[in-house]
């Protein structure tokens, strides 16, 4: 049974629901031995900044029950050298490329927009207002509705490419900041970034990062994660993609059926490096076993 | 065509007290490793351990249509701990061997191994191919352990190396003290251009090792270990800061850059 598995997410057509999630999976190419990356959605690609970023010094990470923290501090090498060395090698490869963008200031943001929006094989912009690891810009703009708003405007403002934002957990209410970044011109959501977290070692007495907290992914996060999703998803009218401890099918069914119109896929590509792939397929064989011709048949049928 | 990544446990057994000897029965797709290259491996299914984690190969060999794996790993924490309870039949993911070996220039007729614990895993592998490669190599192995009940792959070596001077720092076999002491009462017949060291160990000891080679001609590879997440240089958790030249430099991969690297660009830290 052939079914219809493409989703429109604020004016990027992915060819199914599958993306993979930022810093997760480098820039592509370090995953193409592992599966065949014509098999997903979309690549989301590690953050990047307007300058090469060397991001924390290490430890950066360390295992927690069910999941991960990670201190990485947004490593990476600058949207230039992304142009330049990386995109070429996505433009090859059929998923859709979203950039994802930080920064560490309005300013900042603006220009790696500008930048982005003139490259050609990018689909589309993803804006990390989240990331708990930066000790300026990230936390404070995603902690804010007003600030949230103030650079989702200004990067719509230069962007010609759909603009998804990407929002932190890290807040008393993610609907208040969903809110306002819908209203300054999203096209679509992505949550949640990692849930800020510790770990000390006991043999001696010091944190097991070297940054001291890092951000919580993972199984551990899963129920948190779609939560919000389902929240957000009854707040807003534009596209909400989830994200959070995804590690089978079934976890990204039931994001789905909360309401999500794609999942992204992140650490579990560490323990499984064809899992995306492995996801799409499944997702298209729940479909034919259930009847339903189209994804959207299935995205928000949660019954309360 | 993609790489599997289903294994199974082969064999296991204790070695020396709180060291063990996996051998996994890899897939047929397995490609050659080079010593210094490792895997990634994790109990197939759960989420405890979560993350897979790396070792390095202590051997790699075929028979008949099969491929084995051998790593020689010890108990630390609890990936490892619950490594040591898997038997025979136990169904495990493994990624293929990753990362940059050491290199072995052809012209090269001493080979130095400096094992500090169970850093001799993949100094062990590069001696067995060496031995096998190289006609008439001279393979000398400085092999240091806590004491003599901790002291892994000794045997192996002894079948391979022309000789093996051990250390143990409680002195209860061969020289009392850390292998880097015993190693400096020899420095001075190493240093020419057929020579090449090649080191592995706790970072303690190779930045002791660093301090010994300093500003003398001959070339030290060591082999790095970090906590790694992905292994396959996406994640980016296991940098290792790398100075050639000794200016600033640059937060590297150890499994992707590394983790073979020369001994005088790595920044061992406090």
């Amino acid at each position: 049974m052939n079914v219809k598995m493409g989703v429109d997410i604020g004016g990027v057509t992915l060819k199914n629901p599958v993306m993979t999630a930022s810093g997760t999976f480098g820039y592509g190419e370090e995953y193409a031995d592992y599966l065949d990356l014509n098999r997903l959605g979309a690549i989301v690609v590690k953050g990047l900044s307007l300058n090469p970023r060397e991001g924390n010094p290490p430890p950066r990470i360390i295992e927690t029950a069910s999941g991960m923290l990670n201190a990485v501090g947004l490593q990476n090498v600058g949207v230039e050298e992304f142009i330049d060395k990386k995109l070429p090698y996505l433009r090859t490869i059929e998923p859709a490329v979203v950039a994802n963008i930080f920064g560490e200031s309005v300013e900042d943001y603006v220009k790696v927009a500008e930048i982005l929006s003139d490259a050609e094989g990018v689909d589309a912009i993803e804006v990390n207002i989240s990331c708990p690891n930066v000790r300026r810009g990230g936390i404070a703009f995603g902690s804010d509705p007003v600030l949230a708003g103030e650079v989702t405007r200004a990067v719509k403002g230069v962007s010609r490419l759909p603009v998804i934002v990407k929002l932190t957990p890290n807040v008393t209410d993610i609907t208040e900041i969903a809110r306002s970044v819908e209203a300054a011109g999203a096209d679509a959501l992505s949550l949640i970034n990692t849930l800020i977290g510790m770990s000390i070692d006991i043999e001696r007495r010091v944190p097991h990062l070297g940054h001291v907290t890092g951000g919580l992914s993972g199984p551990a996060i899963k129920p948190v994660a779609l939560r919000m999703v389902w929240e957000v998803v009854k707040t807003v009218s534009i596209p909400v993609i989830g994200v959070g401890g995804i590690m089978n099918v079934s976890d990204a069914l039931e994001f789905l059926i909360a309401g999500a119109w794609a999942v992204q896929i992140g650490t579990a590509n560490f323990l499984n490096p064809s899992v995306a792939a492995d996801i799409v397929d499944g997702i298209e064989r729940y479909l034919s076993d259930n009847n339903l011709d189209d994804i959207h048949d299935l995205i928000g049928t949660l019954r309360i | 065509m993609k790489p599997d990544t289903c294994a199974a446990v082969f064999s296991q057994k204790e070695e020396v007290k709180g060291h063990f000897l996996m051998t996994v029965k890899a897939p047929a797709s397995f490609r050659k490793a080079i010593p210094g290259q490792f895997i990634m491996l994790r109990r197939e299914g759960g989420n405890t351990p979560f993350l897979s984690r790396p070792f390095s190969i202590y051997s790699m060999y075929s028979q008949g249509d099969d491929t084995f794996v051998e790593i020689l790993y010890k108990v630390v924490g609890k990936g490892t701990e619950a490594f040591s309870r898997l038997r025979e039949g136990d169904a495990l993911d493994i990624l293929r061997p990753l990362g940059r070996g050491f290199d072995v220039p052809p012209a090269c007729r001493k080979i130095v191994l400096i094992a500090g614990g169970i850093g001799v895993a993949p100094l062990s592998f590069l001696a067995q191919r060496c031995g096998r490669n190289i006609r008439g190599a001279e393979i000398i192995c400085y092999l240091g352990a806590g004491s003599s009940e901790t002291l892994a792959g000794l045997d192996r070596l002894e079948g391979i190396c022309s000789a093996v001077e051990i250390s143990t720092d409680d002195g209860s076999r061969g020289y009392p003290g850390p292998v880097t002491s015993l190693f400096k009462r020899d420095r001075d017949l190493y240093a020419d251009n057929t020579t090449r060291i090649y080191s592995c160990g706790p970072r303690p000891m190779l930045r002791g090792l660093q301090e010994l080679l300093k500003g003398r001609p001959g070339v030290c590879q060591v082999s790095l270990e970090e906590r790694m997440a992905c292994g396959i240089g996406a994640c980016l958790g296991c940098v290792v800061r790398i100075r050639p030249d000794g200016a600033e430099g640059s937060l590297v991969r150890v499994c992707t850059e590394g983790p073979v690297f020369d001994i005088r660009d790595v920044e061992f830290g406090e």
